[in-house]
């Protein structure tokens, strides 16, 4: 009697432990409403730090690429566009590049220059804290460090919208 | 008996059709071999995955060795030719939706086995050849249009396959869904293919001058990664060909009559396979092991295994070199026989070499070389493999081989762009 | 013994529905994945022509399984 019970018990701590694990990886960590995690990472140009909080005023742009990722690839120069046209006082793009290697990242970069700086986070903890589900991932953040919008992958036909809703977010001013 | 014999050489003698003709590309198969093509993403394209536009040619020739003259009664000793072609394009037609173009043609000449006679010696019985052909052609075009959803597709694809005496069409859909942050994907499809024959000489060779097949196939495919660098998946794959399933080029000796009677198979094949296949990517190596298994079942009772192992060294930055080797095996159709004692009751006769039993291995040795020419990132390779197949490479015992097994060397060479 | 057995079938469930989490790789982690020569057939137009070989020489049923794997973007 005292024995079944006994050899019950381990698998089913098992199982509760493999459910628990099964719920940890499904909740994002991030939404919008939220206030933004903090950002902080050395330059992958290596001229010093970047933080979110440094953009604190600002309308940030924050991106997260790899250069292993093709969409990611085909949003810098609409980033970079971004960046050209809303100038540095009101808006700044973020990058945050998670590539396991950063000299792949800084060899696609010299291949491919772009205006704003990255970030580089080989150990990917800026995405978990982020919840970032797929690659690219990019959040919008407006000037009091709030999520204002989650965009989950790259697309051209994206483009318009998020124009518009960077617009709005300096124009607002708050 | 030798009027009859005589008269068919005379028409083999004007035109030839091996088994290699009147494979449609469309239907089941493209599904199959291209439905990761078109996907976003899927790394097939540049060094990793690319949303934009490709275009893609390939030259091979494939050569067969020539028949040693002992293997050969009567007919030509010279065997296949073929010269292939093969463009591929592909890109998208909205952020959603994209195309896959693909065409194929080949031109071939040579001689194939017409049937199998006993060696009045004693020895391995002998191969009554056709005469070489001086020419023929087949050109086959495939399209196929994906939409990609937020963690899947769908496609749907038709093809046609044009030669001489052959005309396929045929047509598929599939689709695929990922699950578990995209760790797990599941795919299917299902295609039909719709054939019409029209043997040359036909009345010379007492058959009807029109014949149909038909095709459907159903696949389910599970893929998981694991971990970072590896990846398995496994495919269930069903066939049903129905209709006109003999080879009407060739024949099946009957020793007590001397009679070289039609090709005769049953008018339904029911076909299964398995595949799995399994990807580990090797960091420190700088390489890449693909190794691949297939499990093949049919209903006219032939089972096969096949065995497939290569390996991507990556050199420097932007050279591969990728050998490769294939081991097959399969055992014979219950009716097949190299030749026939007596008439057959239930009237099934084939002689062909690609129903009975034997085994084959390949070698291949493969090069690839990656280079940017203005804004294009271009990416050239090259291929040579070897083919041998005998009843000794076979797995289990093979009594009397085939004589008209093959050897052959192919040589490819490829040119691909992304912009 | 059936005890056991929905036991282990229940454990299968847990492990399944929770990715197999030991394999699972999250999606800024698909380099290896991503790479051409991780592809099921890096070369389709290869692919094609000994699908067609076999197919012709063969008995066996070509075709070669569907998607998975790969960058997993977008």
């Amino acid at each position: 009697m005292r024995n079944r019970r006994a050899r019950a018990r381990g698998p089913t701590a098992l199982l509760l432990l493999l459910l628990t694990l099964s719920l940890a990886g499904a909740a994002p960590a991030v939404q919008t409403g939220q206030p933004a995690p903090a950002v902080t990472g050395a330059r992958l140009d290596g001229q010093g730090q970047l933080s979110l909080a440094g953009l604190r005023g600002k309308v940030v742009y924050l991106d997260f690429w790899a250069s292993w990722c093709k969409p990611c690839a085909l949003s810098l120069p609409t980033l970079d566009g971004f960046r050209k046209e809303f100038g540095s006082k009101d808006f700044a793009v973020l990058a945050v590049n998670v590539d396991h290697d950063p000299a792949l990242a800084r060899a696609f970069l010299s291949r491919r220059p772009v205006g704003y700086p990255s970030l580089f986070d080989p150990q990917g903890e800026l995405p978990v804290r982020f919840g970032v589900e797929t690659m690219p991932t990019s959040f919008l953040i407006d000037r009091q460090g709030v999520i204002r919008r989650v965009h989950k992958g790259f697309r051209k036909e994206d483009v318009p919208e998020l124009h518009t809703a960077i617009q709005e977010l300096i124009r607002s001013g708050r | 008996m030798a009027g009859i014999t005589r008269r068919f050489r005379r028409a083999a003698l004007r035109r030839r059709r091996p088994a290699w003709r009147g494979v449609p590309r469309g239907g089941a198969l493209a599904a199959l071999t291209t439905s990761s093509l078109a996907l976003p993403g899927l790394a097939h394209a540049g060094e990793y995955g690319d949303l934009g536009y490709t275009a893609e040619y390939k030259y091979s020739k494939y050569t067969e060795d020539q028949v040693a003259s002992s293997r050969v009664q009567s007919g030509s000793n010279d065997r296949y030719e073929i010269d292939i072609h093969q463009v591929h394009l592909a890109g998208p037609l909205t952020e959603r939706i994209s195309l896959d173009l693909n065409v194929t043609h080949e031109s071939m000449s040579g001689a194939t086995p017409f049937y199998v006679v006993p060696n009045q010696n004693g020895g391995n019985p002998l191969l009554v050849m056709t005469n070489a052909t001086i020419d023929e052609a087949r050109t086959a075009a495939d399209l196929k249009g994906t939409l990609a959803f937020d963690r899947g597709s769908a496609s749907l694809n038709g093809g046609v396959s044009v030669e001489n005496d052959y005309l396929a069409i045929s047509g598929g859909l599939g689709g695929e869904r990922s699950f578990n942050e995209k760790n797990t994907t599941l795919s299917g499809g299902a295609g039909f293919s719709w054939d019409r024959i029209e043997p040359t000489d036909a009345e010379s060779f007492g058959r009807n001058s029109e014949e149909q097949k038909q095709q459907g196939s159903l696949f389910v495919s599970l893929a998981q990664v694991m971990g970072r660098n590896a990846a398995i998946q496994g495919t269930l794959q069903y066939q049903v060909d129905h209709g006109f399933l003999d080879d009407p080029y060739k024949r099946a000796f009957v020793v007590s009559t001397s009679t070289p009677e039609p090709d005769t198979r049953p008018d339904l094949r029911n076909q299964f396979s398995f595949l799995a296949r399994y990807r580990q990517h090797i960091p420190f190596l700088r390489g890449t092991l693909h190794a691949d298994y297939r499990f093949y079942y049919d209903d006219w009772h032939i089972d096969a295994h096949t065995f497939e192992f290569a390996w991507y060294q990556m050199i420097w930055d932007s050279f591969r070199l990728i050998p490769s080797v294939r081991y097959y095996t399969q055992s014979q159709a219950d009716f097949y026989a190299p030749y026939y004692a007596n008439p057959q009751g239930n009237d099934l006769y084939s002689s062909d070499y690609r129903l009975s039993p034997y085994g084959s291995l390949t070698w291949r040795v493969k090069g690839e070389t990656r280079f940017q020419i203005y804004n294009l990132d271009l990416l050239l390779n090259i291929a040579y493999e070897r083919y041998t197949s005998s009843g000794n490479l076979a797995i289990q015992n093979v009594g009397t081989a085939n004589p008209g097994l093959v050897d052959f060397d192919m040589f490819s060479v490829g040119i691909s762009s992304r912009f | 013994m059936a005890r056991s057995m929905s036991l282990a079938l229940l454990l299968a469930i847990a492990a399944l529905s929770s990715g197999c989490s030991v394999f699972q790789v999250r999606p800024w982690e698909r380099e290896s994945l991503a790479r051409r020569d991780m592809a099921w057939d890096p070369d389709p137009l290869q692919a094609q022509v000994e699908a067609h070989i076999h197919f012709a020489k063969e008995a066996s049923l070509a075709g070669s399984g569907g998607g998975g794997g790969g960058c997993g973007c977008n």
